[in-house]
């Protein structure tokens, strides 16, 4: 049989399954109305858009629109109680009367809570319960900026480091912010902000994200069997949500760490139609060697991000969001101070940068009751240029896309069908060569174009089931290539706090990272699929159970994700030869994620995660784990809120990862064509190391403590809160890596450590 | 190189400076022999080093290079007493010698030769290597020898720094995977692979294979430019490279051991005078005065001195670079004309005084004072107080 038909076989029984399960529907009604809320008791009351409306103990809930609207179908007749929660606004339970066959109208008046830090765990807490109920939720976890917050952090709060904490999400080292989810490789996750992809979001060569903490609202993490709105790429999709200021007025805040300083001014516009943000940061680590010291630190990096959102006549919503972030490592060695060199005078400069700049456009418009349509416009690139010695030698790449897409939703009683689309267009590319000496290396352009289009529906099949299907149709301009990828997930609640889940899809990726799989992640040259390089394809299967308690979850959750093809940058490749950048493998990963969460509105919040997790490659007969693999890996997480105090920990042990032996050191001797004789001693002899069986050898296991301690204070309005953070508190002896001498009667090999302990401190102001 | 992989050395180099854990002994692996051998067109014979990779058996220790003994002067492992063939593509057989057995000197310790002048190479022809160690250890390779009229004498250029730019260009040769460039600098040469069939050598090119980016023309100094067609094995050998931490990533084509059997044909070679300008005061031509008896016995007889580069900071010294010309004695096997680096600074000099035109091999060094148009000083290893005058 075919692989096609193969393939329309498994698709045809994921699609029909959901007919396979229909059940009989009660005698219901519906609940409609309008929430608004107010500051005090003398403010006007504006709508109150985004407030969360559910029916307690009911899988349906709804989102009130931006004029305040909301519309709850499918409501059992008889008594019920309404529920209506928004960030920052006390919540309201207020019973009900439902009557069959028609619709009661409910009107609700938020008002305002002051004490933030209660409904923030509590509004978290219920958010998940609301997703619990309403969505199969596979594999997924929402995380809420309140949530995040106090988890201990090195040198700045990253959100990328945090998802690292999670169940499926393996950090590779401490110097390594990219992602191995669920077996899968680092270039397998689709990084969005507010939804636009974002291609390489990290700093510093992958110790740092680009997502500054005061700007994240929340955060959506998807490791496996996602809906077929998303695509693109194998292992997961993580969507960072910018943080949106309700309050009006201009607010605040202001952080200064060991390592960065930062600042964001937001507020909410127009009697909280609209909201808007603009944050900045910048490390001034090289500024401030300047200013003490006759030496030069040559590196910084800074980031821009702004995120508007406006609520317009006719139930319509637009948002902007836009990021700009560098990095840069310019230096002129001859200003280096000088230490055993008699002098540096005739060294040379290099100047080396790299960047993301991200910019989209969403309009939502609400279709009278039953629809939503929302159109997307966006563009995202990174970029990198490397030039040493003034034109001696140059290298750049980027990738740039403009993409536009939409979807429409329609919310009837059992099913919210989904329709979208997705047309991007790329530009790749990749050269390098010598101004100085006309000389090119290499350079290569891709201008291919993908589409996609998909169909999801979401049935409430019954009170007990959930259904979500869909099919995703892409293609790919440059490859010639189209494929459909089928998804299904399913949720049974066996009690309305148990549920079990299973999952199964097709995902494809089409755009490849150059980084490799080594242990320290640079930053990512994405190639397309073409003539030359095919697309990868995997399938996720994904089963698992989980338990709402009180105050918060438990959820366990087996997977095993086979890939049909994986691509892996190739060590050997010639640069000036196009075909050659990657190997194909095939490759199976398999484990099982635990994630257990508490969220009590006072006292300690936080969660445990453990992942057990297989994963190969196979190619020619040989199969190897890739660098990545880990076995055992657990992380416990605990926040704290005592008085003005707020303590963070965060302790983590993992198993080690796999790395190649070093066997023996090659000479690599140079032939002077202009004598004709091997070796004049310049330059230095280099040595080659000699690997041995591919990833036959593990580190030893890992383990860290962190510690982050807060106090707030109040000063003229501002909250003031001076914190002090301990990476490694016990400075426990990490390896990061072997390096080997050879050269010796008795070889030697050294230990390279993570993290050692690493104190920094900061201070945050709010206002 | 990729420039993510410049980046994550750099990196690399810098957290492994910082954060040692330890260090421990670990068992001796077993080793494998490596070949070095390049069938030049212009090589009187053709040369082929054996040697063994280092696992930990054997304690290597650094000595000052030799170009007769560059394996064993080289912290190489020698190979020695192998049964080395190499088969023309006429299929006749030569056997390689080891330079020590015929040597009188008994250097060249894994270093076998072949009689076979480079001029007798054939041009598109396929030419077999095959080695079998006293061990029973059998490597083979094959390589392929481009084509192109080979350039046997260099032709002889003044070059300056300042305001020239050297034009090479050659024709395209049969067979050649690729071209490789290499200027001999003082401080290592600069080397690259080009597909193109000309390049443009400015005088502020600065050389990237060093770790200062140092300029690739130092004036005072006679440096090599040449132009080689080259074989697939000896561009892939050489443009590729084992990843520091997983150690794969170099392509090898040599069965049954590891290295290189590749071949090249010298199309172009320049043997360029590197000069510039001489302004200020620690640049110009200097010759020693004093009595009749200091001249008789002054080792140097002439020092030529430019401003290599300006200090780029206040706190720094200017470089500076040159030749000088030597007194050379009977039984002397030094150099009559030989390089100089050195520095400068509110109106102190010191000079590196080379053996040669490495930058590594200093003879002598001579610190003293500019006053006018005199430097005064001493050298440390001869002593004495010595004057230099600048020449009009």
């Amino acid at each position: 049989m075919s692989s096609f038909v193969r393939l329309g076989a498994r698709g045809a029984l994921i699609a029909l399954t959901p007919a396979l399960l229909a059940g009989q529907t009660p005698t219901m009604g519906a609940v409609a109305g309008r929430i608004t809320a107010r500051t005090d008791s003398t403010s006007a009351s504006v709508p109150a858009a985004g407030a969360v409306v559910s029916i307690a103990g009911r899988a349906r809930s709804t989102t009130a629109r931006s004029d305040g609207r909301y519309l709850i179908g499918r409501v059992p007749a008889g008594e019920a109680t309404l529920r209506v929660r928004l960030l920052g606004f006390g919540a309201v339970e207020r019973a009900i009367q439902v009557p069959a066959g028609d619709t009661v109208r409910v009107d609700v008046t938020l008002q305002r809570d002051v004490q933030q830090l209660l409904p923030v765990h509590t509004t978290a807490q219920a958010a998940d319960v609301e997703i619990f109920l309403s969505r199969p939720n596979i594999a997924t976890v929402t995380m809420s900026a309140a949530a995040m917050a106090g988890v201990p952090s090195v040198g700045e709060p990253d959100v990328v480091r945090l998802v690292q904490l999670l169940p499926g999400v393996v950090a590779r080292n401490d110097y390594n912010t990219g992602l191995t989810v669920r077996g899968g490789e680092a270039d397998q996750n689709l990084v969005l902000l507010d939804g636009y992809p974002i291609y390489n979001p990290f700093h510093l060569g992958g110790l740092f994200s680009t997502f500054m903490d005061a700007t994240v609202g929340g955060i959506e993490l998807m490791t496996g069997a996602f809906p077929a709105r998303y695509g693109g790429r194998l292992s997961s999709v993580l969507d960072v949500q910018s943080a949106e200021e309700p309050r009006a007025g201009m607010h605040g805040s202001a952080d200064v760490s060991a390592l960065a300083a930062s600042g964001r001014l937001a507020g909410a516009l127009a009697d909280g139609r609209g909201t808007w943000s603009l944050a900045g940061r910048r490390t001034y680590a090289d500024a401030l060697t300047r200013v003490f010291t006759d030496n030069i630190f040559p590196y910084h990096f800074r980031d821009f991000h702004g995120h508007a959102a406006y609520a317009l006549p006719g139930n319509a919503r637009v948002s902007v969001t836009g990021y700009a972030g560098k990095d840069v490592l310019d230096a002129n060695l001859a200003e280096f101070a000088t230490d055993t060199a008699p002098t540096r005078a005739s060294a040379g400069e290099w100047a080396f940068d790299w960047g993301n700049r991200v910019l989209g456009v969403t309009l939502v418009k609400e279709l009278g009751d039953r629809a939503t349509i929302e159109q997307r416009l966006s563009t995202s690139a990174f970029s990198t240029r490397l030039d040493l010695g003034a034109g001696a030698l140059s290298q750049r790449s980027e990738i740039s896309d403009v993409r536009v897409g939409a979807s429409l939703v329609t919310h009837g009683a059992a099913h919210d069908l989904t329709l979208g689309y997705d047309v991007a267009t790329y530009r790749v590319r990749y050269a390098s060569g010598s101004e100085q000496t006309a000389t090119t290396d290499f350079d290569f352009v891709q201008r291919p174009t993908s589409a996609a289009a998909w169909v999801g529906d979401l049935w409430r099949l019954s009170p007990r089931w959930l259904v979500e299907g869909g099919m995703r149709a892409e293609g790919l301009t440059g490859r010639q290539w189209a494929a459909l990828s089928p998804r299904l997930s399913v949720k049974y609640f066996a009690t309305p706090e148990l549920a079990l889940t299973a999952g199964a899809g097709r995902v494809t990726q089409f755009m490849h990272s150059l980084a490799g799989d080594g242990a320290l992640r640079y930053f990512d040259i994405w190639i397309a699929s073409d003539s030359f390089t095919p697309v990868a394809s995997a399938w996720h299967y994904v089963a698992g159970v989980e338990r709402r308690y009180e105050s918060g979850s438990l959820r366990v959750e087996g997977y095993v994700k086979r890939y049909d093809r994986v691509l892996e940058a190739n060590w050997a490749e010639d640069p000036s030869v196009r075909g050659d950048e990657f190997l194909s493998a095939t490759g199976l990963a398999y484990g099982v994620d635990l994630l257990s969460r508490w969220q009590r509105a006072s006292g300690a919040a936080g969660w445990l995660s453990y992942s057990f997790g297989r994963s190969t490659r196979s190619r020619d007969s040989v199969r190897w784990a890739p660098g990545h693999d880990r076995r055992h890996d657990i992380n416990l997480v605990a926040t704290w809120r005592m008085a003005k105090y707020r303590i963070g920990t965060r302790f983590g042990f993992a198993t080690g990862t796999p790395y190649t032996p070093i066997v023996g050191q090659i000479v690599r001797r140079a032939y002077d064509p202009s004598l004709d004789h091997w070796g004049t001693g310049d330059p230095q002899l280099f040595l080659e190391p000699l690997g041995g069986v591919r990833n036959s050898a593990r580190f030893p296991a890992s383990h860290r403590l962190d510690v982050d301690v807060s106090r707030e204070y109040l000063a003229r309005g501002a909250t003031v809160a001076p914190y002090l953070s301990i990476a490694n508190a016990y400075n426990a002896k990490n390896v990061f890596v072997y390096l080997y001498d050879y050269s010796t009667d008795a070889p030697t090999r050294r230990a390279i450590s993570q993290f050692p302990i690493l104190p920094t401190a900061g201070v945050r102001v709010a206002f | 190189m990729r420039s993510e992989r410049i980046v994550g050395l750099t990196l690399l180099s810098l957290l492994c400076s910082a954060c040692e854990i330890e260090k421990v002994s670990i068992p001796r692996t077993d080793s494998r022999v490596a070949l070095h051998a390049v069938l030049s067109a212009t090589a009187p014979s053709q040369v082929m080093l054996l040697e063994r990779t280092r696992t930990g058996s054997v304690a290597v220790v650094g000595s000052p290079f030799d170009a007769p003994d560059p394996i064993f002067t080289d912290a190489g492992i020698t190979e020695s007493n192998a049964f080395v063939r190499l088969v023309t593509p006429d299929g006749r057989t030569l056997i390689g010698l080891e330079d020590s057995a015929v040597r009188s000197d008994g250097k060249g310790f894994g270093v076998y030769r072949f009689d076979l002048p480079g001029s007798a190479l054939v041009r598109g022809g396929t030419y077999k290597l095959l080695v079998q160690t006293l061990a029973g250890e059998n490597l083979s390779a094959e390589t392929s020898v481009p084509g192109g009229a080979a350039a046997d004498v260099a032709v002889s250029l003044t070059f300056d720094r300042s305001r020239d730019t050297a034009l090479v260009e050659w024709p395209a040769a049969a067979g050649a995977r690729s071209y490789f460039v290499r200027v001999e600098t003082p401080f290592g040469p600069r080397a690259f692979f080009t597909d193109s069939t000309r390049v443009r050598l400015p005088g502020d090119l600065r050389n990237v294979d060093t770790d200062a980016l140092r300029h690739v023309f130092i004036p005072g100094f006679p440096q090599a430019v040449t132009v080689s067609a080259v074989d697939s094995n000896y561009y892939d050998w050489y443009r590729s490279h084992n990843d520091a931490i997983s150690g794969a990533g170099l392509v090898n084509r040599v069965q049954g051991g590891l290295g290189v059997f590749g071949s090249l044909v010298r199309l172009r070679y320049e043997q360029l005078t590197v000069v510039a300008p001489q302004s200020g005061p620690a640049a110009g031509t200097f010759v020693p005065v004093g009595s009749a008896q200091e001249l008789s016995v002054s080792p140097y007889l002439q020092l030529q001195l430019y401003v290599e580069s300006p200090a780029a900071r206040s706190d720094q010294a200017d470089a500076l670079s040159g030749r000088s010309q030597r007194r050379v004695g009977f039984g002397d096997p030094g150099c009559a004309v030989c390089g100089i680096l050195g520095t400068t600074r509110n109106g102190r000099i010191e000079l590196a005084l080379l053996r040669g035109w490495s930058a590594t091999d200093t003879m002598e060094v001579f610190t003293g004072e500019i006053r006018g148009d005199t430097i005064v000083g001493s050298y440390r290893g001869l002593g004495g107080v010595a004057h230099f005058v600048k020449q009009q």
